[in-house]
């Protein structure tokens, strides 16, 4: 008998979409117990079931964060499957040499396999951040990798700090909230995974997933995998710690999001946006705020001005169900 | 100074002509017997010429003047078909390293390059792939740091990386660099070694000068240069993982073991260059280039390009009868130290030759000097030392500027001391 890794190693077969949580569930563990990471983690959740759905013949990159400082220890890394720590700066990069290296040795026949799915798991930072120019020319060369933005909206490694993907109005270490800045965090986000899309022309695929919501997260992985050439998944990671919620908390927080309209759950294919979540209407945003001692210190106008900027947002994706502040 | 030669004009202009190398140089490798095609290329075209015959397999780039002309042939190369590589475009010179990284931990034979600031940004990514013993091959051509923005050559770009555990060494003709390139491979795939190579050339003076350059046969190469084989490669049929976060009491340990692979270069080197010497014919010795040091009282200690004009300048003074001679060394990495200090104790001055600047340094001199005195420590007679800080800003370093190097040397080996620890050439008549 011979095993997935074997098969997928002789002829390149695209993975199979799951129907269900069980055909989900019942897959290999890639990401094993032996880490370090918080109880209630979404990062470490979005690893485990990205892994689940990549299979063997894969090889994780990752950029430095708390996915990698939490997860490693010298000698011993809950991987089943190849993986290398780069610089948070060149996750991108680094992806793109090894993409190189296969597509050159298979090419000269020095190496029997066939050519593996690469990933690189950056956090925000390593992604919209520091790390966005590596991602951004790895998916301008289209090279047969996909980028995952694991999204905690924070850097959460160094102790909580703003990040382009920390929302307006969130406490962090280095925006605190204060008589002078009652609103702790003044920008708003970047729209990072569409900002992709419209610089990159050669761009395929695109999902933006929620680890509360596994078998679609699981399902975009594997049409990541799938595409001949880059592809980029944005998963929003909710982080008890940084956030100001209880550990069991973690995916009541992740739905709420996307209830709320404050993260889409989108697919980009074909040239095409479809959302996942479209109900009769959202919830307010406050539900979701209030839930989190990041937004303790807002007031009414700023639940009210990111109701605005949630509406918006919504009325760009073409999705027409208004919210009335609260 | 430079009087006592105006009668030799003549001479040193036919001297000059000849430099310009269709005739053979005339010295240390004349009695060389290496046989191949005989090519008139510059430092980057003999570089590009080794990176074809060494079979490369990803090489990333980025724009940046003056390496800039060995991708370009590099990609001619690929676009003709005579090279299968990857060529990738990098988005900067930092991510050229992260490519060059990716690709060596994926078992690819690697190269990349860059010049000046270049090789400044991507500092931060040198360390991780010497770390990850990663044998990628980078070609610098030197290039003067900002600011303000200056074409000319000076080494203090990549010795300012020299303490990242890379080989690093300096070409002074394209024919050694040439062999540079897969010398540098052959020790840093050594599986005693596994280090990345940094093959330097002086920007301009040998990146864009051509020489005469003999061209092994590919037969010859595929002997000297084995395909490469790391046992670490990232491959799904054999996972293991790069560079896990550290515990207390495991860092010294793992930076032990990467000095003991710089360390462990030197019988490599060793082995490495003789057996380049048998398979090509040629006479390199490892580690250091002595010319006319047999009797020699005081030496120039140089390394790269400039050492090539400082030989022509030693003839003329030998035959004033002045007993000078030129110590330079192959390798500033590993430092040859007891190699070195056994070579300099015998002599009575030395004067390093800096062609970069370590700004508030001891002795107020470059970076070599810093090295040169180091090694020096453990001699119980020590030479008198000095430096001489010339080619700054790429300047030429004239013959005139050698002589008046000799007379200063020729002087302290007489009193026994200088007057400084550096003399800025071009500044002394002021």
């Amino acid at each position: 008998m011979t095993t997935l890794l074997e098969e997928q190693v002789q002829a390149k077969v695209d993975l199979p979409l799951l129907q269900n949580i069980h055909k989900a569930a019942a897959l290999d563990e890639i990401y094993v117990p032996g880490h370090r990471t918080c109880a209630g983690c979404g990062p470490a959740l979005a690893y485990r079931l990205t892994c689940k759905a990549a299979g063997q013949n894969s090889i994780f990159l990752g950029p430095t964060g708390c996915m990698y400082v939490a997860n490693t220890s010298y000698l011993c890394v809950p991987w089943a499957v190849p993986w290398m720590h780069t610089q948070i700066t060149d996750g991108g990069a680094v992806a793109s040499g090894i993409s190189a290296a296969y597509e050159a040795r298979i090419r000269k026949g020095k190496y029997k396999g066939t050519f593996p799915n690469i990933y690189v798991f950056a956090g925000d930072g390593g992604s919209s951040d520091i790390g966005l120019q590596a991602a951004s020319a790895m998916i301008y060369r289209d090279h047969d990798a996909i980028f995952v933005c694991y999204d905690n909206e924070q850097y959460a490694n160094t102790g909580i700090q703003t990040s382009p993907q920390t929302p307006y109005g969130a406490w962090t270490t280095f925006t605190p909230p204060g008589p002078k800045i009652p609103e702790a965090k003044k920008l708003w986000p970047k729209d990072f995974a569409r900002g992709m899309i419209a610089l990159h022309p050669a761009l395929q695929y695109v999902a933006a997933a929620s680890i509360s919501y596994p078998v679609d997260l699981m399902n975009k992985v594997r049409k990541c995998a799938n595409v001949h050439g880059s592809a980029l998944i944005h998963i929003q990671s909710i982080c008890p710690k940084g956030w100001g919620i209880r550990s069991n908390q973690t995916l009541m927080v992740g739905k709420l999001a996307v209830e709320t309209g404050m993260f889409h759950l989108f697919e980009y294919e074909n040239r095409e946006y479809t959302y996942q979540y479209q109900p009769k209407a959202f919830k307010p945003v406050t539900e979701y705020l209030k839930l989190q001692d990041r937004f303790a210190h807002l007031k009414p106008e700023h639940h009210a001005k990111i109701q605005e900027f949630v509406n918006q947002g919504l009325k760009r994706c073409g999705i027409k169900i208004p919210v009335e502040a609260v | 100074m430079a009087e006592q030669y105006k009668d030799k004009k003549e001479e040193i202009l036919k001297e000059t002509v000849k430099m310009t190398g269709y005739e053979d140089a005339g010295f240390d490798w004349k009695s060389e017997k290496r046989v191949g095609a005989t090519k008139f290329l510059t430092g980057l075209g003999a570089v590009a010429h080794a990176l074809k015959m060494a079979d490369i397999d990803v090489a990333s780039s980025y724009p940046i003047r003056p390496y800039t002309g060995a991708m370009m042939m590099l990609s001619q190369m690929a676009a003709r078909g005579e090279l299968d590589v990857e060529f990738v475009h990098g988005e900067g010179e930092h991510g050229q390293l992260g490519i060059a990284h990716g690709a060596s931990a994926a078992g690819a034979r690697a190269f990349t390059g860059s010049s000046g600031v270049g090789v400044m940004y991507a500092m931060e990514v040198y360390s991780p792939i010497s770390g990850g013993r990663c044998p990628v091959q980078m070609l610098i051509g030197n290039r003067t740091l900002d600011p303000p923005g200056d074409f000319g050559s000076e080494h203090t770009d990549a010795l300012s990386t020299r303490d990242q555990c890379w080989i690093m060494g300096w070409a002074h003709t394209p024919q050694e660099a040439f062999d540079n390139t897969l010398m540098y491979y052959r020790i840093g795939e050594d599986p005693r070694v596994y280090l990345p190579q940094m093959n330097c050339q002086d920007g301009y003076f040998i990146t864009h000068i051509p020489m005469k350059v003999v061209v092994p046969t590919q037969e010859k190469v595929d002997k000297f240069l084995p395909p490469l084989s790391f046992p670490d490669a990232l491959d799904p049929l054999n996972p293991l993982g790069h560079g896990p976060q550290l515990f207390p009491g495991q860092g010294h340990v793992l930076e032990a073991t990467r000095v003991n692979a710089m360390m462990g270069a030197f019988p490599v080197i060793d082995e490495v260059v003789q057996s380049f010497n048998s398979i090509f014919e040629t006479n390199y010795s490892p580690f250091v280039d002595l010319y006319r040091c047999e009797d020699a009282e005081y030496v120039l200690f140089i390394s790269g390009g400039h050492a090539y004009t400082a030989k022509f300048a030693i003839n003329h003074m030998r035959e004033k009868g002045m007993k000078i001679g030129l110590v330079r060394p192959r390798f500033i990495r590993p430092w040859a130290t007891d190699v070195l200090a056994d070579i300099l104790s015998k002599f009575k001055a030395i004067g390093v030759v800096e062609t970069n600047n370590a700004f508030g340094a001891a002795r107020q001199a470059g970076i070599l000097t810093l090295e040169v005195a180091t090694t020096l420590y453990q001699i119980p007679n020590k030479p008198v030392l000095t430096a001489f800080m010339g080619g700054l800003g790429g300047e030429v370093i004239r013959l005139d500027e050698f002589y008046y190097m000799g007379d200063v040397l020729a002087k302290a080996a007489k009193e026994g001391k200088t007057e400084r620890t550096a003399y800025w050439i071009g500044f002394h008549n002021i």
